[in-house]
């Protein structure tokens, strides 16, 4: 039993666990309804789709990259799926497959140039981000489109069983997968092996272009099908849809445990990560405080994880 | 002489200012450990970068097992069955050893995951041929450098490697972890393999070696050869040779001048001990030792960048405590000139009024805290002419320039910031013979004009042309102190003598 304890208290998902079981209680003492079928239907609504946009950032934090693209492919994912529907009348299975495809290429093209140029994955994402925001807003003309097929609407705002959410499927898949192909797939290793040293990647025989062009490629699909599950959730085309992703998309996979410089993520620290940001926005309202504040909250707990991987690194280090 | 496993023949290799490899041949054999020695930049590590792939040569030819090969990239090397392990750790920390081991061939699809019991299984058979007994789960980040250097042997192994090359693989190694390796490497000369072991420590050499190569100043110091019959003075003397021109300068002297930095029984925490060293005003004292002896350490702790935690500094006679580089350069004149130009000495990106000038910004900031170009240039312009640094304009990008003369610039930046005490770490690095006889001239120079001057280089001729006492440092302590008579044989003898000698303390 004792090993398996320090296996877990060593393990990068155990620390962000034990502030979400720490909070809940400490809130749930506070204000029972915590735990009340609605509020964890809420907390499952929004961990669903940010998870998804958590997992677009971190498979390229796990490649040592960063992708400042991911919300501007998935906003130009959300509005494709809307506008064909909308405009071409295209069924929701069709439409959906056409904006996950738009990601993909997004994803591919960062990926390729990046790969290709040598130039920081940074400067491009950041170049991308203005051409694929710019392409959402002057197809949209910063217009929303209104009309989303009810069976869409449907898959936002009902639920499977209990209080869990259609949109927590999509969201489990996504987090099976990943830590499937991070732990058992040869991409998913290579991926780690380049971001961990891409040197020594390699001389082993890796190809760091088609790795990098991988992690992108993915990226890209997690971000436009984040985007979907979003304009379900909204129950409308928003061209804003992805403004706000940046910082949880790297605060997650960081309150993780994962380590910016790459080749170390862990799928179900950023998965609690995420559900750790949901717990406190929702302690917030609880609490009556200003929901404007969750950023200065999200702000300290990002500094937090930070200095206790640096702690833990150390410790790692010592023994 | 049958199976030769690699040979190389007649490489010529040159890089942009400099000829680093002139007709140089190798011939390795089956069932044998083949020493390559040669001083620093005696093209040791580009024959090496040859033979795996890195670079190509100009003229020449490998041969593997006999057939005429050419290597596009190291993986076509490492799949002709040369493997390598490099000084510089090529494993992924965080993936467990027997990951590490068989990355090349990890298999799995999409319907069913990696087999990681067989990857584990198979490194074990590998960990097995080196007696290791060590659990392949095992994340490489938990090992010790020893057992990483093994693991990268075992990896290499794996991959099929019939020549095996392996540079300084002892230099992080304590004496027993060594000998582990050794009786490794025992073995698989004794099952044919082929091994080429690159090492300063020529002990380690005579221990374990059946053949020798020397390089000196790229070119062969002797062919290939039994070292069976070589004494270690010999492999000394094919290291260093006799033919070096030493300019016949006067022998100087310093005896009686006042002492300008001096260090008492000085420990560090990066693990000096009792360091005993007095520079004085107008001498040129030369810190030789072997890569890793820790005189580039030293240095640093001179400069406050470490902490002394035993002993005095002395700066002209008064005790000091210096905490913060600027310290010592603007309180107590003490300049150190970085081996590392590049990464350490130089702003590439900027321009040569720029470096040379960013020592003396300070001082020559007017009142109100602010720099004109104009007082920097009439500051810095006359020590540029005077040093000839070969630049088209104080505008030019310091990138662009050779790197003879981005060594001078850097040198500029000191004598701008009028420092009293120099500490010069490997100038002549990467740089062709004209500039460095220039920058030996240059040094004779400054400390004739009252400058001290600490210097720090690996390169036997240097040291025994510029320095007027060389002070011999082998891990982390002085071993001794020679005058130098600038006979170059008995000076390289004398040096290597005491590097070798068992501690005498």
């Amino acid at each position: 039993m004792k090993p398996r304890l320090r296996l877990w208290l060593g393990a990068d998902w155990f620390g962000p666990l034990a502030i979400i079981l720490a909070a809940s209680i400490g809130i749930t003492i506070f204000d029972p309804s915590f735990l009340s079928p609605f509020n964890l239907q809420i907390l499952m609504l929004a961990t669903a789709v940010n998870v998804v946009v958590a997992m677009s950032q971190m498979i390229i934090i796990a490649v040592g990259q960063m992708n400042l693209a991911i919300g501007a492919i998935g906003g130009l994912a959300a509005i494709s799926f809307a506008g064909l529907m909308q405009v071409w009348s295209f069924p929701p299975a069709l439409a959906a497959a056409a904006a996950l495809a738009i990601g993909v290429t997004a994803g591919l093209l960062n990926g390729a140039l990046i790969a290709s140029t040598g130039i920081s994955a940074f400067i491009i994402t950041l170049a991308s981000l203005s051409v694929f925001k710019g392409a959402d807003l002057g197809i949209t003309r910063a217009q929303p489109f209104y009309n989303i097929p009810a069976e869409v609407k449907a898959l936002g705002d009902t639920t499977i069983l209990g209080p869990i959410p259609w949109l927590a499927l999509p969201a489990a898949l996504v987090v099976a997968g990943m830590w499937r192909l991070l732990n058992r797939q040869k991409v998913g290793r290579y991926i780690l092996a380049v971001g961990g040293n891409a040197s020594a990647a390699e001389l082993s025989g890796v190809s760091i272009s088609r790795t990098i062009l991988w992690a992108h490629g993915i990226s890209g699909f997690l971000a436009a099908l984040a985007g979907v599950m979003l304009v379900a959730r909204l129950q409308l085309g928003q061209p804003s849809i992805g403004d706000d992703w940046l910082i949880l998309s790297f605060a997650a996979p960081v309150i993780g445990g994962a380590a910016l410089s790459g080749g170390h993520v862990s799928v179900f620290g950023t998965l609690f990560g995420v559900v750790i940001v949901a717990v406190i926005t929702q302690a917030l309202v609880i609490f009556r405080i200003d929901p404007f504040f969750v950023q200065v909250v999200l702000g300290l707990l990002i500094l937090a994880a930070v200095g206790l991987n640096r702690m833990r690194e150390v410790r790692f280090a010592g023994a | 002489m049958t199976n030769l496993s690699l040979e190389a023949r007649g490489i010529h290799k040159s890089f942009p200012g400099v000829l680093a490899l002139q007709d140089v041949s190798i011939s390795l054999r089956g069932g044998s450990i083949h020493a390559l020695l040669g001083e620093n930049g005696a093209g040791k590590s580009t024959l090496i970068k040859i033979i795996t792939g890195v670079h190509r040569p100009d003229a020449g030819e490998l041969r593997l097992n006999g057939a005429p090969v050419r290597f596009a990239g190291a993986r076509e090397a490492i799949s002709a069955g040369v493997g390598v392990v490099h000084q510089e750790r090529n494993l992924i920390p965080r993936f467990s050893v027997g990951e590490n081991i068989g990355l090349e061939h990890l298999g799995g699809g999409v319907l069913h995951g990696i087999d990681y019991g067989k990857i584990h299984a198979e490194a074990r058979k590998w960990l097995d041929v080196l007696e290791l007994d060590l659990d392949p789960r095992t994340p490489v980040s938990q090992l010790n450098v020893a057992k990483v250097q093994l693991v990268e042997i075992a990896k290499a192994l794996s991959l099929r490697s019939r020549v095996l090359l392996l540079d300084e693989p002892t230099a992080s190694l304590t004496s027993q972890e060594a000998q582990v390796l050794f009786r490794l490497l025992r073995k698989l000369r004794d099952e044919g393999a082929s091994l080429l072991f690159v090492s300063h420590k020529l002990e380690e050499v005579q221990d374990i070696c059946d053949e020798v190569t020397v390089l000196r100043d790229g070119r062969n110091a002797c062919p290939s050869r039994a070292l069976a019959g070589l004494a270690r003075a010999d492999l000394v003397r094919l290291m260093i040779g006799r033919s070096e021109q030493i300019p016949d300068w006067p022998r100087r002297s310093a005896e009686g001048a006042p002492p300008m930095l001096e260090l008492m029984n000085v420990s560090t925490s990066l693990g000096h001990t009792s360091v005993n060293l007095k520079l004085r005003k107008g001498e040129i004292v030369g810190l030789y030792g072997l890569v890793g002896a820790g005189r580039t350490e030293l240095a640093k702790c001179i400069m406050g960048l470490h902490l002394i935690t035993d002993g005095d500094l002395r700066v002209e006679g008064q005790m000091r405590r210096i905490g913060s580089v600027s310290e010592a350069i603007y309180k107590h004149g003490i300049g150190y000139m970085s081996e590392d130009r590049k990464q350490e000495g130089l702003i590439l990106t900027h321009s040569v009024l720029e470096n040379a000038g960013v020592a003396v910004w300070r001082k020559l900031a007017n009142r109100l805290g602010l720099l004109t170009d104009k007082a920097v240039r009439a500051h810095v312009a006359p020590i540029i002419a005077g040093l000839e640094v070969r630049t088209p304009s104080l505008a030019q990008t310091v990138g662009n320039l050779s790197g003879g003369n981005q060594q001078k610039v850097s040198l500029a930046k000191w004598l701008a910031a009028g420092v009293r005490i120099l500490i010069v770490d490997e100038p002549s690095v990467g740089i062709d013979i004209k500039t460095k006889a220039h920058i030996h001239e240059l040094l004779r120079r400054l400390a004739d004009e009252g400058a001290a001057i600490l210097l720090i280089t690996s390169d036997m001729p240097e040291m025994i042309t510029v320095a007027d006492r060389i002070v011999v440092m082998d891990a982390y302590r002085i071993k001794g102190e020679l005058a130098n008579d600038r006979d170059y044989a008995r000076m390289g003898k004398g040096i290597m003598a005491l590097i070798h000698a068992r501690d005498a303390v």
